[in-house]
């Protein structure tokens, strides 16, 4: 069994989707228990793709890449999940934002990727977004985190609004609030009186992870 | 001035530092998109331009780092784009004395290519079209700026080759990995280096994300990839940290500087700041300048 897992993470890191989709299939073919196929298989696959990112030897296209083969592998089994053993349960919801004024995205996606791989629900909402706007979603979704991306300096002020709108509507203690982007610092995360911040993509689910109380 | 004489003439060129953390410092807010203030606040935009022409840059660029037809949209401003590029690149003429030059800022367009977006080249391409069009009139040479695709910088290059015959400043930007200098896109520093040079631009660069003090390696990595090209490089100053709600540099213009002379001693016709730096910086550069040229 072990075997096949190794094969599902190298489908993954070598990012070809092709044999990634036929090992999928294989899984359910062979009746492999599925939830495992995920977590020991491409979900592994994944976490070391986001290793590799952080080592310097993969850069964007190909961990976006990863995570696309990593996706299609794993949709090709979760509808079958849900028939026979339980559901592959979320690790957590998780809304996402680039801060009002910033446009970047690179980093507030690699993020999103790496914690919907690992198995959080993601709800991103893309860049440029209002702090009003993003509480106002993780309210309705009823998430667990909010993960507030700033690139510039300029808008990074932003980051500490969301603290200051949560405490203003008395609803600080329903969520987490992890921050990140080039320039923040865990100075900047205890003057904001955030809950934790990650230097990278990994770390980052790690984080989520602690602050959520899995690891 | 005609940039490629001024390049001749002097051993080394000063370009100006940043405009973003300068506007910073004048009150721009949470929300607003720099590039506005060429037109909601010109008289500021003056003011800095003038500081840097104070301080002994040689080169001054307009402040018009996401006026490209992509990033504004995305602003939801892209009918201004001939009103911001056009009074930036006003302003910047109107004061820029006879023996300098005026330099036409671009930036990326905030997309990506497939397979980490779904722009498409064309539609990259005519954004930056658009801009250089609108700031050609008033400019000496361009720079294209902090680019991290070698894909994206070439549509850019050529979208002003087609509107414009003035020099072209190529700056990408790289971070470093324990395998080199790449940029995020995994582009390698020698194949962007090579790259550039193919595509007829008249200097090659670097700026942003790295500081001063890794700059020194870099340009060395540059040279031997391209012996004999005038190189540009804009490092920022050191990393940025908020602290009280202010971003704060911890590298002194001072260190900035020393790291800069470094490479100047060696390399390098090019230099001026990118995030970070301001007046304080490129007055201490000049100095160095003038000392090392005896000008």
């Amino acid at each position: 069994m072990d075997s096949i897992y190794e094969e599902m993470a190298a489908s993954v890191v070598e990012l070809d989707m092709e044999k990634a989709k036929s090992l999928a299939q294989k899984a359910l073919d062979e009746q492999l228990p599925l939830l495992e196929a995920i977590e020991k298989g491409f979900g592994e696959g994944i976490k070391r793709v986001g290793n590799l990112w952080d080592a310097g030897e993969f850069f964007l296209p190909e961990l976006m890449r990863g995570a696309q083969v990593m996706q299609e592998a794993v949709d090709i089994i979760t509808p079958h999940l849900e028939e026979g053993s339980r559901a592959r349960e979320t690790k957590g919801k998780v809304v996402m934002a680039t801060i009002e004024g910033d446009i970047h995205t690179i980093g507030k996606t690699i993020v999103a990727t790496m914690l919907k791989a690992n198995g959080f629900e993601v709800i991103d909402l893309g860049a440029d977004v209002k702090a009003e706007d993003i509480i106002a979603e993780a309210v309705k979704h009823r998430a667990d985190l909010i993960g507030v991306s700033a690139l510039l300096t300029t808008t990074m002020i932003g980051q500490k609004k969301i603290i200051e709108l949560l405490e203003q509507q008395g609803i600080r203690d329903k969520f987490k609030v992890i921050l990140g982007g080039a320039p923040v610092t865990s100075k900047w995360v205890e003057e904001c009186k955030a809950d934790g911040y990650a230097e990278n993509a990994v770390a980052a689910v790690t984080k989520a992870k602690q602050l959520l109380g899995l690891s | 001035m005609d940039f490629l004489s001024l390049l001749k003439e002097k051993e080394i060129l000063l370009f100006d530092g940043a405009m973003g953390t300068e506007l910073m410092r004048r009150g721009l807010k949470l929300g607003e998109v720099p590039d506005k203030w060429n037109i909601d606040h010109p008289e500021v935009i003056r003011e800095i331009f003038e500081q840097y022409y104070k301080a002994g840059s040689d080169l001054v660029q307009t402040a018009t780092f996401r006026a490209n037809g992509v990033a504004l949209e995305k602003y939801g401003i892209q009918n201004l784009l001939e009103d911001i590029n056009k009074s930036s690149g006003k302003i910047l003429r109107s004061i820029c004395p006879p023996n300098k030059c005026v330099i036409g800022d671009i930036g990326p367009s905030g997309e990506f290519l497939p397979p980490v977006g779904n722009a498409s080249i064309n539609d990259l391409k005519k954004g930056f079209q658009k801009q250089a069009r609108a700031l050609a009139p008033f400019i000496d040479a361009w720079h294209i700026e902090t680019f991290s695709d070698i894909q994206e910088m070439k549509a850019a290059i050529l979208a002003v080759q087609i509107e414009s015959n003035k020099p072209i400043i190529a700056s990408m930007t790289y971070k470093k990995t324990p395998k080199g200098y790449f940029t995020v896109m995994g582009n390698s520093l020698i194949d962007c280096v090579s790259e550039l040079i193919d595509s007829g631009v008249a200097v090659i660069g670097s700026n942003c994300t790295l500081s001063s003090s890794d700059f020194i390696e870099l340009v060395r990595v540059m040279r031997v990839t391209a012996p004999k090209f005038p190189l540009s490089i804009k490092p920022n100053a050191g990393n940025p940290q908020l602290e009280n709600g202010k971003s704060v540099y911890k590298q002194t213009p001072e260190d900035f500087a020393k790291d800069i002379k470094q490479i100047l001693e060696h390399d390098g016709q090019i230099v001026g700041g990118c995030c970070g730096t301001g007046p304080t910086h490129i007055q201490l550069l000049r100095d160095i300048i003038d000392r090392l040229t005896g000008g």
